[in-house]
């Protein structure tokens, strides 16, 4: 009874540990970007936004994805602004993850 | 020994362009994925990002003349007043060695200078921009080291880039003061990445540059052609080099010019 009750247990502590652990996914298109090194600034601004992890740039695609521990925190319209900042063009914006957002084509 | 440099210089010109095209062709015949250049060295550019915009600049330029030999060494720092206007000065320390007479040095005329981004066109991994750029530069310097004169230039800066390859122009006029004649500029730059690249970069780009200057009233002509060199070791350094070998020079005065310089971002 015991084992079965501490067995229900981990499985909870597990998906709730899970569950905290995903974070959500913005896909972001972006014209202009031509060069690695001046990526830089883009790079800065995109980090200044609540709750972004981590920021991979595909330069052949023109793709920036944002890892961030929630999405709902982050407006596209943010996104937006911070791309313009950099020097760049945002094109269309995809959330994907736990706050899934739809897809917004310009 | 400048003698020497410069006969290998006017001798190996064309076979160095000719080895630095074969190479671009070599490239780009086997090139698999590899990302864009870095600013030119000789030529402005009208991006105003990362090291091609916030970048402070320093290089040291050794010009031999037929007359004596110059050391430069100026001090560039922009700052990116919004995303489409840049302002900066530009301090130069001048060592001057004439063959006849004795070495001085001091610093040279400041200038002041204004970029405005006037076309942005953004596609995918490439763009066209294009800017205005006005230069003031003010007889602050050294009377023994500087010339005597105010200067004002007007310039449009455009560049093409792409993941692959850059391509840079640039045509200004500047307006001399003291009666000195005033002067027609032009250069062109070509750039491409040796090297695969990966982010954030690592960067070694060649690029082949023109950089001429046409003198008013005096009617006369100062034509360089520019091989140049550019590592790129992260998001906020690298160093460069070139050496300006002049293939049309009316008054006969430069020998060549060797630069080795770095910029980086503070900000």
């Amino acid at each position: 009874m015991i084992s079965t009750i501490k067995k229900i247990l981990i499985i909870l502590l597990l998906g709730i540990s899970a569950s905290l652990a995903q974070s959500d996914e913005v896909k972001v298109r972006v014209d202009g970007l031509s060069c690695p090194f001046c990526a830089y600034g883009l790079e800065k601004k995109l980090n200044e936004l609540d709750g972004v992890d981590s920021i991979f740039i595909d330069f052949e695609e023109g793709l920036v994805v944002m890892q961030v521990t929630d999405s709902e925190n982050i407006s596209e319209e943010e996104i937006r602004v911070k791309i313009e900042e950099a020097g760049f063009t945002p094109k269309e914006i995809v959330f994907s993850g736990k706050n899934e957002k739809p897809d917004k084509d310009d | 020994m400048d003698t020497l440099i410069i006969l290998l210089l006017k001798m190996k010109s064309i076979k160095i362009i000719t080895f630095l095209f074969l190479i671009l062709v070599f490239k780009a015949a086997t090139s698999e994925k590899v990302f864009a250049q870095g600013p030119p060295i000789f030529t402005d550019s009208p991006l105003l990002l990362g090291l091609e915009g916030g970048g402070i600049r320093t290089f040291g330029k050794y010009i031999s003349t037929e007359s004596g030999k110059s050391y430069i060494q100026p001090l560039v720092i922009p700052y990116n007043v919004t995303t489409d206007f840049q302002i900066g000065g530009i301090q130069p320390y001048v060592f001057r060695s004439p063959d006849n007479g004795e070495s001085q040095s001091g610093f040279g005329n400041f200038t002041l200078f204004g970029k405005y981004s006037i076309i942005q066109i953004d596609g995918k991994a490439k763009t066209f921009r294009a800017l205005l750029k006005y230069t003031q530069t003010f007889t602050t310097g050294a009377s023994n080291v500087s010339v005597n004169a105010n200067a004002s230039q007007f310039s449009i800066v455009t560049g093409y880039v792409t993941i692959n390859y850059g391509i840079y122009g640039t045509l200004g006029y500047t307006f001399v003061s003291n009666d000195l004649p005033d002067n027609l500029i032009y250069n062109f730059a070509f750039g491409y990445p040796i090297l695969p690249q990966k982010y954030p970069p690592f960067q070694l780009n060649i690029f082949i540059e023109l950089n001429g200057i046409h003198t008013l009233d005096v009617n006369k002509h100062l034509l360089f052609v520019s091989p140049g060199l550019q590592l790129i070791t992260s998001s906020t350094f690298l160093i460069e080099t070139g050496v300006q070998i002049p293939v049309i020079d009316d008054r006969n005065t430069t020998k060549f010019a060797y630069t080795l310089g770095i910029r980086f971002l503070f900000f």
